[in-house]
């Protein structure tokens, strides 16, 4: 029979486990290296998760107050100033990381799992579940956001940044679902499913191992945008003042700087005002950056290139 | 050559006197097309030469990568970037040389000069504007002032082709089937009175029965209002059927060229012999068909020196290594391998 | 090894102004293959042969009709117990680029289904590699260059391969093979068809070979049957040979005098039958279903169908009130 030539390869054959996902970070680095801006995404979200979790170890619980050094500008000795309390407003930004950070990590997780699960099973399954489960998610995202969120704070005080995450995470999920939903629909008309079913695959496989990774940076991508939307709603919501100011929060200090420390009108506050107004800008322009990495990160044409 | 300017008021089309004009010669002469990689410049198209001879057909038949489409956009000189036009010529009597045009006069030359069927009609149609629109929108950009005629002219081309002119013009893309939106196609490239056509894979995604129809009418429309026509296709029986001379492209180079005929006949280069090979036959023994081993080369892959088919050559030598074979002429065909050539000389 | 009978299919058209008009994507197919066998299904776009294609893969479910695989019927049994039969028969699409995930090595490509049987018949993990490297030495691969490639690291030729490679991963009886070279680079068409019918020999597996041209299909299976659809009814069905050289209904002679003419190898037929173009999709359904477009109808052929029969003199059967046998194919030029 008349066989196509195959030029040789060298380095062949090396098909196990381990060999496979080295070779994919090292397709995920190169892909980094590919445009510095993500490199300094990257190192910008790692800072901010190296400052939830350890940071505010290394603070006391009550930060120290200096009654004599109230409401200062930024100075060498602190950085961004001081608040009414005297206490260090750079110190403040890191201890409050911790919060901020955590329930927007919850929210994600929430907002990808529901969002993911039920959009897959939808798109996967059709008919009629597809029917109901869109109807439910359609009457999800009629539900005004933030006028629920100022109704709950009246009843329940978001103490912990857990249930913060939980209730942002369960208002969230349904732009997520409609997303996954789509693209699973399209996805399943494409041959590799179609084989994969006419092959007697479990349909577990068919999910998990063909769907999903063809998914991957779009579910990667809704993540982080979940993330952004998760601190920008809580931050709002403490700047509002609707819930107590039970904890260190960017947005209790926004509240404060402008509410109780004048930033509008007194210079001396600036500082309090911008250090979390930075923090948040910060962190949104590295998942940004991050996000435009995704795509060629998932994608093994691109990410090999 | 003989009118290498023409005033730009001869350039605006006449619709309705629909004036005579011959068909035009075009003479590709050493032209090389390159495309950015990060691998550097990589050539698309290198050294072509071709003539298409006045109210001549040519088919150049090329498979995927081989640089045939890149050819024809040579043509209008409409090479995208990362591509570029970096050596040769394309002489286009009446419109002189055509990689030298630019901006205003580029756009022109196009639609009026030389008519462009792209590859799958379906998608050049705007899906949102009826057939009628769009010839207007065709007319108004080539200020054309008498629309009227221009619709009139479009009916009777439409006509000529089989269909009911005034209900194609009314009809969105969707309510046309792929052999209409062929012909639609072609009476676009046709409308503004050009004289040289380019039609790229006419036939692809036709069933059998369309495929014959169209090419029947590219080979009447052809001869009844004197054109000069290339045919660009992956498919040989698309060239045998409407094609007076062929044109084989492998990895970017024209290997072989001649008589559409003779080559078929008698092909010499061997990637043209393989080529008709490994087309199975309707009769005799179907065990003749011969698949051509290895495969053709990318961008990428293509060999920066020597002989661009040697890898998958039965009559390789020493000599295909190193040199790029010259295309060399024996009458009207043109083959450009060492092999021929030595058993030629000998 | 498979037999179907009378299959039928409609499908409704949804939304539109023709929602709810019902479409025949089939009228009663009747075909069998042989153990190894060969038959081939040609016909232009939208003439159903597709669907046959994915019904007979077990893709699709059919309305009517009886699909028995290696003697047991498909239609008393539930999908799910239907699905091991179904599984002895696997289809190739079209498009190897879509038909392999690209997010998946050839290697992870293969051992999902590999998995899946070793698990059944308790084989080790040992075994699944050498399948791997097994299968695709029988497609004409090298295993140690391709198993850690992505797909799109593979030519079209070498992808299709590769469909053809994981399809036998589960020993088929069977292969759907729907269009299977048409966007396969031309020089490297006749490898793939090479290979099916290499198959064929090697391992006995059972080709349905779904194409629009002929002379791929004559090249699979010569020595099997050619079925020539239209709209849904096969119209002509004999052995390819017999087919190809004296067609009877005009649709196949019109089919086979559209193949293009290699001017300067051969001469165009005698007496080439150009049909009428079909401009009007929403053609009645009342008698012949070629009618329209048929050079030589007549009354009779308006109002009434002629079914799929054998009649006096003419060694195929047919679906036409007037069979006559035409030479409409070309000619190999003599001396060439």
């Amino acid at each position: 029979m008349s066989a196509t030539v195959i030029p040789e390869t060298s380095g062949g054959g090396l098909s196990t486990a381990s060999a496979m996902r080295r070779n994919f970070w090292r397709g995920v680095w190169r892909v980094m290296r590919r445009k510095p801006s993500r490199l300094a995404g990257a190192v910008i979200l790692v800072g901010f998760v190296f400052m939830a979790v350890f940071g505010p170890m290394f603070y006391p619980d009550n930060l120290p107050g200096d009654a004599d050094a109230i409401t200062r500008p930024p100075s060498w000795e602190h950085w961004f100033g001081t608040d009414p309390q005297g206490r260090d407003v750079l110190a403040l930004v890191i201890t409050g990381s911790r919060y901020v950070l955590l329930s927007a990590a919850v929210t994600a997780l929430i907002t990808v799992v529901f969002g993911t699960g039920l959009g897959l099973f939808s798109g996967f399954k059709r008919g009629r579940w597809d029917t109901v489960l869109m109807r439910v998610t359609d009457m999800k995202l009629t539900i005004p956001g933030l006028p629920l969120l100022l109704v709950l704070a009246t009843v329940w005080k978001f103490g912990s940044p857990l249930q913060m995450g939980l209730v942002l995470g369960l208002l969230g999920w349904g732009g997520v679902a409609r997303a996954v939903r789509a693209q699973t629909l399209s996805l399943r008309e494409r041959g590799f499913i179609e084989a994969a079913r006419g092959l007697g695959l479990s349909t577990g496989h068919i999910i998990g191992k063909e769907l999903l990774p063809s998914m991957a940076p779009y579910i990667a991508m809704n993540m982080l945008i979940a993330v952004t939307g998760a601190v920008y709603a809580q931050v709002g919501l403490f700047f509002l003042g609707v819930l107590p100011y039970e904890s260190n929060n960017w947005g209790v200090m926004l509240n404060l700087a402008v509410f109780q420390a004048g930033a509008m009108i007194t210079p001396y506050a600036l500082g309090y005002l911008l250090a979390p107004l930075l923090a948040i800008l910060l962190l949104t322009l590295g998942i940004v950056l991050v996000v435009d990495a995704m795509d060629e990160i998932f994608n093994p044409r691109l990410r090999e290139e | 050559m003989a009118q290498p300017e023409t005033a730009p008021p001869q350039m605006a089309p006449a619709p309705v006197p629909a004036p005579v004009t011959p068909a035009p010669g075009v003479r590709i002469d050493g032209l090389t097309v390159v495309y950015k990689t990060s691998a550097g410049e990589l050539p698309a198209v290198r050294d072509v030469s071709l003539t298409l001879e006045p109210g001549s057909i040519t088919g150049i038949v090329g498979e995927s990568g081989s640089g045939k489409s890149t050819l024809a956009l040579s043509l209008l000189n409409a090479v995208q970037p990362p591509g570029r036009i970096a050596a040769g010529s394309v002489e286009i009597d009446g419109l002189g040389d055509v990689v030298g045009l630019a901006g205003e006069r580029l756009r022109k030359a196009r639609g009026a000069h030389i008519g462009y069927v792209f590859q799958a009609a379906q998608n050049s149609l705007n899906p949102l504007k009826t057939v009628g629109k769009q010839l207007l929108d065709l007319g108004r950009s080539h200020d054309v002032d008498d629309l009227r005629g221009l619709v009139r002219e479009a009916k009777e081309l439409l006509g000529r082709m089989g269909l009911d002119g005034a209900r194609v013009l009314d009809s969105h893309q969707h309510e046309l089937s792929g052999g209409m939106r062929q012909r639609v196609g072609i009476m676009l490239a046709l409308v503004l009175n050009a004289h040289l056509v380019v039609l790229d894979e006419p036939t692809t995604a036709l069933d059998m029965i369309t495929q014959a129809n169209i090419l029947k009418i590219v080979r009447e429309v052809h001869a009844e209002r004197g054109l000069t026509t290339l045919v660009i296709t992956h498919d040989i029986g698309v060239v045998a059927e409407v094609a007076d001379r062929l044109a084989v492209m492998y990895g970017g180079r024209l290997v072989e060229q001649g008589p559409t005929r003779e080559v078929l006949g008698a092909p010499r280069h061997p990637y043209t012999r393989g080529l008709i090979q490994a087309i199975p036959r309707l009769v005799g023994d179907i065990d003749e068909a011969r698949a051509l081993p290895g495969r053709p080369p990318t961008l990428a892959t293509v060999p920066e020196r020597g002989c661009v088919f040697r890898e998958r050559c039965a009559l390789r030598m020493d000599i295909c290594e190193t040199d790029d074979p010259a295309a060399l002429a024996d009458g009207p065909r043109i083959v450009a391998c060492h092999a021929v050539g030595a058993k030629e000389r000998t | 090894m498979i037999t179907a009978t009378g299959i039928t299919k409609t499908f409704k058209q949804r939304g539109g102004v023709l929602a709810g008009r019902e479409v025949h994507a089939l009228r009663g197919v009747d075909f069998s293959i042989a153990k190894g066998g060969a038959a081939s299904f040609i016909g232009e776009s939208g003439c159903g042969k597709t669907t046959l294609g994915r019904i007979i893969a077990g893709l699709e479910s059919y309305d009517g009709g009886e699909i028995a695989i290696a003697g047991t019927p498909m239609t008393p049994l539930r999908p799910k117990q239907r699905q091991p039969h179904f599984r002895k028969i696997q289809m190739i699409h079209q498009d190897p680029y879509s038909a392999l995930n690209p997010t998946r090595t050839i290697h992870q490509t293969l051992q999902a289904p590999l998995a899946l049987r070793a698990r059944q018949t308790g084989r080790s993990k040992q075994w699944m590699e050498e399948r791997a490297a097994e299968v695709l030495s029988l497609v004409g691969l090298d295993p140690g260059s391709v198993l850690s490639r992505y797909p799109h690291q593979l030519s079209g030729g070498m992808r299709q391969r590769v469909v053809i490679a994981r399809a036998l991963t589960v020993d088929p009886e069977m292969l759907v093979a729907d269009e299977a070279v048409s966007m396969i680079d031309v020089s490297l068409r006749l490898g793939i068809l090479a290979l099916l019918k290499d198959l064929r020999e090697r391992l006995g597996v059972a080709v349905l070979f779904i194409t629009h041209d002929v002379a791929t299909a004559r090249y699979i299976g010569d020595d099997g049957e050619l079925f020539v659809i239209y709209r849904g009814q096969v119209v002509e069905r004999g052995p390819v040979d017999t087919v190809i050289a004296d067609p009877v209904h005009p649709y196949t002679q019109s089919l086979l005098s559209a193949i293009p003419v290699l001017h300067g190898l051969e001469e165009p037929g005698e007496q080439p039958v150009v049909p009428l173009e079909s401009l009007d999709e929403s053609q009645a359904d009342a008698g012949c279903l070629f009618a329209r477009r048929c050079p030589f109808r007549d009354e009779r052929c308006e109002s009434e169908l002629p079914l799929l029969q054998v009649t006096d003199g003419v060694p195929q059967e047919h679906a036409c009130f007037h069979p006559r046998s035409r030479s409409v194919i070309a000619r190999p030029l003599s001396g060439v």
